[in-house]
């Protein structure tokens, strides 16, 4: 019983009190640059937590047999070839959505958050925590750029998933350009503080 | 090698495709060192160097290793782990060969091997400099030009932030809005700034 | 809270005295051209010039409501905002336009800041650049003067030359047109006469100085007569300076106090970046007018240009 509220606990951390976009701000530059529409923030929130389950499964998994001078460029071998079986993958089935992610599928390799839990969690925790401290901040990191790329795509283009929704207003092309973004997200950031300071 | 190719690289690493303000690669420490100038300098120095570096060393990988091998698919694992051995050697020299260098630069090495820039801009020079897996005239001397003048983007928007956020704190911004959240809205202004640059044509 | 000790020497502009006299000061010397304006493209415009100021004035005041602070509005600083918002948009816009955008420039521009005083960027001109990229279709549709109920929709002189190669005697103007303003373009930048005029009272008034004005408007024209595009030492410097809003921008935008160099030699750098900038993006971009863009560059850098050129400490040698 209690072993199951601990897992719980770790994959409910990274949606909420840590999440990796609004409260540790990782990540950022797949959150600026992905979130113009939802479609591709969906492709790169499933990427994501993919890379993250599987990269924390293997590091913890091998934890206690790698020794630490070396760890970070064996963990980045890891990330790295989860990451290229990502790419690859959607190379093949999803062609379209690899293309308008573009560099940023590779760029999953440096994505912070992957490389912060690697060493700040998998590497001291057992392997089932772990998998589910990676689903937690993969789905935290997914619901965060779900929301930026929906007001992004929504006020610009006043389309979600592509499809035409109700439009009151006429939508402001500025928000799928890069100041609406950095806009967006700030203006998120100040919105998320607030309701820490209250919560 | 033209001239005119040649500028454009330059004006588009600089100013119209800006890596931060732009392409959003590079951010963490755009964000994290920019709080002061001196760091922001030291930090800026670093990416230059090792951007530059990285493009020269991986397009040599690409071109000698990977292409005739035909085993492009692995450039991501490749280039992340030459970049980041090769900062790791470089850093060992610096150590050696000048504190007060390492002093300046060191402390930033490590953290810019993991930094979005430096692998996208190595990628960004395959996939401009490259076509059908054969690289076009020119190919290394422009790589090496857009990951120094990638660098030199970094750079200039850096100071700039660093410049306006060391004025910011004498300031009395609004709590909700201190620290990150007024420097997004900074960066989002910036980047309005910028934006006049698109469509540039010589 | 350890004590703040303010060692610096931004311009805190703690009095509200002067303050309110040099905005109303700048404000009154505006009204010509805003007048002129709406002489030229109708009641729509003088329409957009009270919404615009109204909002920027409400904006202000539930902000400083909210935050607890003392309300400023009096000051005119807020006014002089608005009206610059309306000063830069089409006459043909529609009436949210200026909303958004003086709101935009009072909440995020200004009050996101700390208010008064603590803006980086000149608000007026954030409002405009985002309003620009926000709505292009809007904010580039632009109408000839004396147009009546049924405007007419015109491209600006800056836009022909630039786009359709046209000199001013394909476009049935001359440069006195220019100057009084009889062309289309934006609220309060076509009427030149009027805007010198203005800029002529606030120079005499000490209220700006020409340090600014001067740098720009002498490097953007030595740049258009060398590199223009037809040719070099051929650049027609007249015509890029009566049209578009240079003229508006280099005396009325760049000087705003908060948002430029504190030092002579700062205002210089400043001036002398604008007219680098703007006669880049004008002749090279893909937009006509540069001016918004390199005010706001230029304004990204005053920190920087303050911290390295700082005043004289008395006493030191």
């Amino acid at each position: 019983m209690g072993k199951n509220n601990n897992l719980l606990k770790e994959f409910t951390k990274g949606i909420f009190k840590e999440n990796p976009t609004f409260h540790i701000v990782l990540g950022l530059c797949p959150t600026l640059a992905i979130t113009t529409s939802l479609g591709n923030a969906l492709g790169m929130g499933i990427a994501v937590i993919f890379v993250l389950v599987f990269s924390n499964l293997v590091i913890s998994s091998i934890r206690k047999i790698v020794p630490d001078k070396i760890r970070i460029p064996c963990f980045i071998v890891v990330i790295a070839s989860f990451v290229t079986i990502v790419e690859l993958l959607m190379q093949g089935y999803l062609p379209d959505l690899a293309k308008r992610l573009g560099i940023f599928l590779p760029l999953i390799v440096v994505n912070c958050i992957i490389m912060g839990r690697a060493e700040g969690f998998a590497k001291n925790h057992k392997v089932l925590p772990s998998i589910f401290d990676g689903l937690g901040m993969g789905l935290g990191f997914s619901l965060a750029i779900l929301l930026i790329a929906g007001i992004r795509e929504f006020l610009g283009t006043g389309k979600l998933l592509g499809r035409t929704v109700f439009l009151g207003f006429s939508p402001s092309a500025v928000f799928i350009l890069p100041p609406g973004a950095l806009l967006t997200l700030g203006l998120l950031l100040c919105l998320f503080k607030k309701l820490k300071k209250e919560g | 090698m033209d001239i005119k190719t040649t500028l454009m690289i330059i004006i588009s690493m600089v100013f119209i495709n800006n890596f931060i303000l732009s392409k959003f690669l590079g951010l963490c420490p755009f964000l994290g060192v920019s709080r002061n100038i001196k760091p922001a300098l030291s930090m800026s120095l670093a990416v230059i160097f090792v951007m530059t570096l990285s493009s020269i060393v991986t397009w040599l990988v690409y071109r000698f290793v990977l292409l005739p091998l035909n085993i492009t698919y692995l450039r991501t694992i490749v280039f992340i782990l030459v970049i980041a051995t090769f900062v790791q050697f470089v850093e060992m020299v610096i150590l050696k060969k000048s504190l007060a260098l390492y002093r300046t630069l060191g402390i930033y090495l490590p953290l810019i091997t993991t930094n979005c820039a430096v692998l996208g801009v190595t990628v960004l020079n395959i996939d401009n400099f490259f076509v059908n897996n054969h690289p076009v005239a020119g190919s290394f001397f422009y790589s090496v030009l857009e990951g120094f003048f990638a660098g030199i983007g970094f750079t200039l928007a850096l100071l700039i932030m660093s410049g306006i956020r060391e004025r910011l704190m004498l300031n009395d911004t609004p709590s909700l809005f201190n620290d990150l959240p007024i420097a997004f809205i900074v960066a989002s202004l910036m980047s309005l700034g910028f934006m006049g640059f698109n469509g540039f044509r010589f | 809270m350890e004590e703040k000790l303010l060692v610096s020497f931004w311009p805190h502009i703690q009095d509200r005295v002067s303050t309110k006299r040099i905005m109303w000061t700048v404000f009154l010397c505006l009204i010509p051209s805003g007048i002129a304006g709406v002489y030229f493209f109708g009641l729509h415009a003088l329409l957009l010039i009270f919404i615009s100021i109204f909002t920027a004035i409400i904006t202000e005041a539930i902000i400083q409501f909210l935050r607890k602070k003392e309300i400023t509005i009096s000051d005119g600083s807020a006014a002089l905002t608005g009206l610059l918002v309306a000063y830069n948009l089409s006459p043909a816009v529609p009436f949210w336009i200026p909303m958004v955008g003086s709101f935009f420039a009072i909440a995020i521009a200004k009050q996101a800041f700390g208010g008064l005083g603590r803006n980086i960027f000149n608000p007026a001109l954030s409002a405009r650049v985002f309003l620009l990229l926000s709505w292009p279709k809007y904010m580039t549709s632009f109408i000839k003067p004396f147009s009546g109920f049924d405007t007419v929709s015109s491209a600006t002189p800056l836009v022909l030359y630039k786009e359709a190669n046209l000199n001013l005697s394909n476009m049935g103007l001359s440069y006195l047109d220019l100057f009084l303003g009889k062309r289309a373009g934006c609220i309060g930048e076509v009427a030149i006469l009027w805007l010198l005029l203005g800029a002529v009272v606030l120079l005499f008034l000490r209220i700006i100085t020409l340090h600014i004005p001067l740098s720009f408007l002498l490097s953007f024209s030595t740049l258009s007569w060398i590199f223009s595009k037809s040719g070099f030492f051929k650049g027609d410097v007249l015509f890029s300076l009566l049209t578009g809003g240079i003229i508006l921008g280099a005396f009325f935008m760049a000087t705003d106090y908060v948002s430029s160099p504190l030092t002579k030699k700062g205002k210089i750098i400043f001036g002398v970046g604008c007219g680098l900038l703007t006669f880049i993006i004008r002749r090279f971009s893909g937009y006509p007018e540069g001016v918004s863009f390199s005010i706001l560059i230029m304004n990204a850098f005053v920190p920087l240009i303050d911290r390295y050129l700082k005043p004289n400490v008395y006493g030191k040698k």
